[in-house]
């Protein structure tokens, strides 16, 4: 399966709006990537396939709206169809979930987005919850277990 | 009564929070205070510091849920590029809440922020064990839910010691009435597993039993990390296979589908049977399914696997035709991935690809430069005699095209969709080296005519000037590929040299693409003979200022050459004339005589001294002919010996070889005392001079060729021996040699091992003959392996077109036995700079990868991997010391091996076990192990 090394939310200004990675990268790496890939990412044309080779993996990213999901995925062994397939799964729950999501709500919400990631993508990465449904079955029953316990809060 | 109840304000504070009304920042107001500060940056560095100061002075608040929100507004700092790691005990509090609500905060954070801490880790396993033991408090939905957030952030951060500790707990989940439990349990073990490989096989079969759970989503989680496990380590896995072939047949989860598909990718690379079992299986999958990712996963599956035969058409073609097919959609993505797998078949066996060649030059035009570049690694296989120049000239094209829209230089329209692309020079690059290898490939046999690769050269060589700068290896290929077939064209040296000296003399090329100098220059020189005007080019050259000491060295000594031949071949030549190009010579040689480069001093101080003595005997005799100096002398410089293409690394191979025989004298005593005798009464004070030169002279041949030294050295002694009369009748046997041998050029590889290995012996004289003889040890293959099948018939075809002939390389077979890659200097010096020191390896090493799964007891032989670090062989090491203590006693013996890789930490450990056993260890430790 596809073996997703990290994934970044990048708005068309360059600006990060959500990275998670599935692995442990020292921070110089980090600000690295995120800095040659949002260039590089933002300046491919519309007409351009989403996948390129970048250090010693690829890169699989796909844009919806104003944000670009970037991936990295192993170079080796990974499915570049599939992990479009992946970041479009995870658009679709939130689109659900926030109803018409706009950069606005990930931006926000981000830790909801968080969230629904660890849903979509379990386990560093390696695998994938497919069911739409069952993402958003989890994260609102947690929310609504998050309000129940504020209750309790304010109650006590 | 109010009295009795009168809430202090702080109390109301606390209570209002969790409506989200914080009297603290918020992490709406941070991100709104960020988004305010828009593009100052300034502003916005200011606004950032604030907020983190807040944060550091929320995060020691007593109050969690003060902490919490500290947490969460770091927790998205960390996007604005600061680290969290200073809060990771401060996150483990908001862990520990027990409010669902700050838990999620808390693991968020810590999935973030937790890798490989290893002290916030130790502190977090007993909370970790906590929330994973909650089950059965509160009510049941409350459980699953913390457990599932308990287990996704497990899955993030565990450590070797962690996994340890908690691998019982999550085997005991498996277990779970709850399939969410059991997903997340399987997708946690994963982890565990890597760090913890023990847990894998002493729990193998309640692992592998998740295969058959009811729930699809269980077998898919399990099934996918079989598949991520089976990457690092296969071998445990195969004797799964028959369960999981039974279930590609059963499932119809595309998702699922492809996972299996990978896994047999990497079982198959382990179990050589299954890949024939599978393959059918495949195929069929591929026939029936709708699903691209599918059809591509499976024939990834095909190739990576290694299933693919060399010989097998009908699987091949079947593959090939999907792919023909993805690359025939809008899909750019498709497009690009399927290139990526012709490639991949391809280099099974080039052939497979040979009747696609039309569809690799429509993707040379792709939109998509990162296509194209992916469809020019194609051109390889695909190209033949017939669309060569086809290829080559969309290619040269494409250069071409860039300077039509010269408006801005980067940019070119495409077809009529009006797109502009990009073309890197990095592409560019690509596209000339893969033109020089296309061309050259086989040993130019794919080339009919070769006046149209002489131009194609030179216009390379025009239109890649501006890419140097950005890559100079590209230059060095086209200076070596104008040499290589200089050299190895006879036919066309009369010709190319004229497309040579102009290049050599054009300014942008001086300027721009100074490696194509030296080559130059040294063809110019070799085969000055055939050169037209050789004063004017001295003249010119002469000009050159702004050359780098390298050139000058080869271009002082073309020079001469150039000059030597110039006299000579006309002998009604005017003495005034030479005279002035002698001057000029001179002239030039005295402006490198003060040259810092020891090289390019040497030589010109000893050919202006030559030349000098040329001048005087110009100006004693007065009569109309040449004096001898020049007529005779200085071509004995240099025309002794032609030079031959030889293999690359020939030198280094006679050096090593221990056969030759280097003892025999090429001339016994009485010989040399006559020849000797001879030499002196025929020249004296110039013979010493003229050897001291040769000498010279050969060792830069040497140097810029790699020549063989069979001719650097012995040659010239044992050709000077040789008549005019002999050499001739030598050239003769030559030719004749040529003309008998239909195979000429491709003189099989067997007779020309028997001759090759007579030239070790190294005769006397005879070595002279064989030498002339050219001898293919042709490594000139392509790349893609498997052309030889129809070589043959190819070749014949070919043979009836081709206008020019090309020597085969010299050399000396392989007698001993050298795996030693003889590599381009230039093109090693090209690759190695642009992988630089900040190329990012994000590859993860496991334990896993080398763990023996063989049997429970310790591995007899654990062999030492240079990536495994020191703390990973210690835990293996407990581990073992913890589960294997039964079969210790029998296997002490193994164990020597083991302790004695990490001896001081072992102690420790061993102490647990009891003084007597480590007593034991020690005194079979001091054993040399046999």
């Amino acid at each position: 399966m596809v073996q997703i090394k990290y994934l970044l939310l990048i708005s068309r200004q360059g600006k990060v709006r959500l990275m998670r990675w599935f692995g442990a990268y020292t921070s110089n790496d980090k600000t690295k990537i995120c800095r040659e890939l949002s260039t590089t990412v933002l300046a491919r044309k519309a007409k351009m396939c989403n996948i390129l080779e970048y250090q010693d993996h690829k890169v699989v990213y796909r844009r919806y709206a104003s944000l670009y999901f970037v991936c990295g995925i192993s170079s080796e062994s990974s499915n570049e169809l599939l992990t479009l397939e992946i970041i479009h799964r995870y658009v679709e729950a939130m689109d659900s979930y926030f109803d018409n999501v706009c950069e606005l709500d990930i931006i926000f919400n981000f830790s909801k987005a968080y969230e629904i990631l660890n849903e979509v993508l379990i386990c560093d990465g390696s695998m994938t919850e497919t069911s739409k449904t069952n993402i958003l079955k989890t994260v609102a029953s947690m929310d609504a277990l998050e309000t129940s316990d504020n209750l309790d809060q304010v109650l006590s | 009564m109010a009295s009795g109840y009168a809430p202090s304000a702080e109390d109301v504070v606390r209570r209002l929070r969790p409506f989200g009304m914080l009297f603290e920042t918020s992490l709406k107001d941070l991100i709104k205070s960020i988004r305010t500060a828009g593009e100052d940056v300034e502003q916005l560095q200011q606004v950032l510091g604030r907020a983190l100061a807040e944060c550091r002075e929320e995060v020691r608040a007593p109050d969690v849920e003060l902490k919490a929100n500290a947490v969460v507004k770091l927790t998205y700092l960390e996007m604005y590029g600061f680290d969290m790691a200073w809060a990771n005990f401060h996150i483990l509090e908001v862990m520990s809440s027990s409010k669902l609500r700050h838990k999620r905060v808390g693991y968020l954070a810590a999935s973030q922020s937790f890798y490989k801490d290893v002290d916030v880790l130790m502190l977090a396993t007993n909370l970790l064990k906590k929330d994973l033991r909650y089950e059965g408090r509160g009510d049941g939905r409350h459980d699953v839910l913390t457990m599932g957030v308990t287990l996704s952030g497990l899955s993030t951060m565990v450590s070797a010691a962690l996994a340890r500790d908690i691998c019982e707990d999550l085997f005991g989940m498996l277990g779970s009435t709850r399939p969410y439990i059991r997903k997340k349990a399987v997708a946690a073990l994963f982890k565990v597993f890597l760090q913890f490989p023990e847990a894998l096989r002493d729990h193998f079969d309640r692992f592998a039993a998740r295969l058959r759970d009811e729930d699809l989503s269980v077998v898919s989680a399990t099934v996918s990390v079989v598949c991520e496990l089976s990457k690092k380590n296969p071998r445990p896995f195969v004797a799964l296979s028959p369960l999981l072939y039974e279930m590609l047949f059963t499932i119809d989860n595309n998702w699922i589908i492809i996972r299996l598909l990978k896994l047999f990718t990497n079982l198959a690379q382990e179990e050589p049977k299954l890949r024939v079992k599978i393959l059918p299986k495949v195929l069929e999958l591929m026939q029936m399914t709708s699903a691209t990712s599918v059809i591509y996963e499976a024939i990834n599956c095909i190739v990576r696997g290694q299933m693919l035969q060399e010989d097998d058409f009908d699987a091949a073609s079947c593959c090939l035709q999907e792919l023909n097919k993805f690359c025939n959609s809008n899909d750019p993505n498709l497009r690009y991935i399927s290139v990526i797998l012709f490639y991949k078949i391809g280099k099974i066996n080039a052939q497979f690809i040979a009747e696609f060649d039309a569809l690799v030059i429509r993707l040379l035009k792709d939109v998509d430069v990162s296509i194209r570049s992916r469809a020019l690694e194609l051109l390889e296989g695909a190209t033949d005699d017939n669309n060569l120049a086809t290829a080559v000239q969309i290619l040269i094209q494409q250069f071409v095209d860039k300077d039509v829209v010269s408006a801005s230089n980067l940019f070119r329209p495409v077809g009529t969709n009006g797109i502009e692309i990009e073309i890197p020079a990095s592409y560019k690059t690509k596209m000339v080296s893969v033109i020089l290898k296309i061309c050259s490939s086989e040993n130019y046999a794919k080339i009919s005519d070769f006046d149209w690769y002489i131009a194609v050269l030179s216009d390379l060589c025009v239109v890649s000037q501006d890419l140097i700068s950005t890559n100079s290896s590209i230059g060095y290929q086209l200076a070596d590929e104008i040499r290589t077939i200089m050299v190895k064209v006879p036919s066309l040296r009369a010709k190319f040299i004229n497309t040579i000296a102009n290049l050599v003399l054009n300014e942008d090329i001086t300027l721009h693409m100074p490696m194509i100098l030296r080559e130059g220059y040294w063809c110019i020189g070799e085969y000055s003979a055939l050169l037209q005007d050789g004063d004017v080019f001295i003249e010119k050259s002469v000009m050159h200022n702004r050359v780098s000491p390298e050139v000058q060295q080869i271009m002082a000594q073309a020079l001469l050459k150039v000059f030597s031949n110039w006299c000579n071949n006309d002998p009604t030549r005017p003495i005034v004339h030479v005279k002035q190009v002698l001057a000029k010579l001179i002239g030039f040689y005295e402006s490198l005589t003060t040259s810092q480069s020891f090289e390019v001093q040497e030589r010109s101080v000893e050919f202006l001294e030559f030349c000098k003595l040329c001048d005087e005997s110009l100006e004693e005799d007065d009569d109309q002919d040449l004096p001898l100096l020049i007529t005779e002398v200085l071509p004995g410089f240099f025309d002794a010996y032609d030079l031959n293409p030889i293999l690359h690394g020939t030198q280094k191979k006679i050096q090593k070889n221990l056969t030759l025989d280097l003892d025999t004298p090429f001339l016994d005593d009485d010989e040399l005392e006559k020849l000797l005798l001879e030499d002196s009464s025929k020249k004296d004070s110039e013979s010493l001079l003229q050897s001291d030169m040769e000498l010279d002279f050969e060792s830069d041949a040497e140097s810029v060729t790699a020549q063989d030294p069979h001719e650097s050295f012995s040659v010239p002694e044992v050709t000077k021996e040789l008549s005019a009369a002999e050499r001739h009748a030598l050239e003769q046997k030559r030719k004749q040699d040529r003309m008998d041998n239909p195979f000429y050029l491709e003189a099989d590889d067997d007779s020309s091992q028997t001759k090759n290995s007579k030239l070790i012996d190294f005769g006397d004289d005879e070595n002279n003959q064989t030498l002339a003889q050219p001898k293919s040890n042709s490594t000139l293959h392509l790349s893609l392996t498997g052309t030889a099948t129809d070589d043959s018939t190819r070749k014949k075809k070919k043979k009836s077109k081709r206008k020019a002939q090309v020597l085969e390389e010299e050399g000396v077979p392989d007698l001993i036995d050298n795996p030693e890659v003889y590599e381009d200097p230039h093109k090693t010096l090209g690759s190695g700079s642009s992988v630089n020191s900040s190329a990012i390896n994000l590859k993860v090493h496991s334990k896993l990868e080398s763990f023996d799964f063989t049997s429970p007891q310790i591995s007899p032989d654990p062999t030492p991997d240079a990536d495994t670090d020191e703390s990973a062989d210690i835990s293996k090491l407990r581990a073992k010391f913890a589960s294997t203590s039964v079969d210790q006693e029998n296997d002490s013996n193994d164990e020597v091996v083991v302790v004695k890789k990490s001896k001081s930490k072992s102690k420790s450990k061993s102490k647990k076990k009891g003084f007597k056993k480590s007593a034991k260890k020690s005194s079979e430790e001091s054993l040399p192990p046999t």
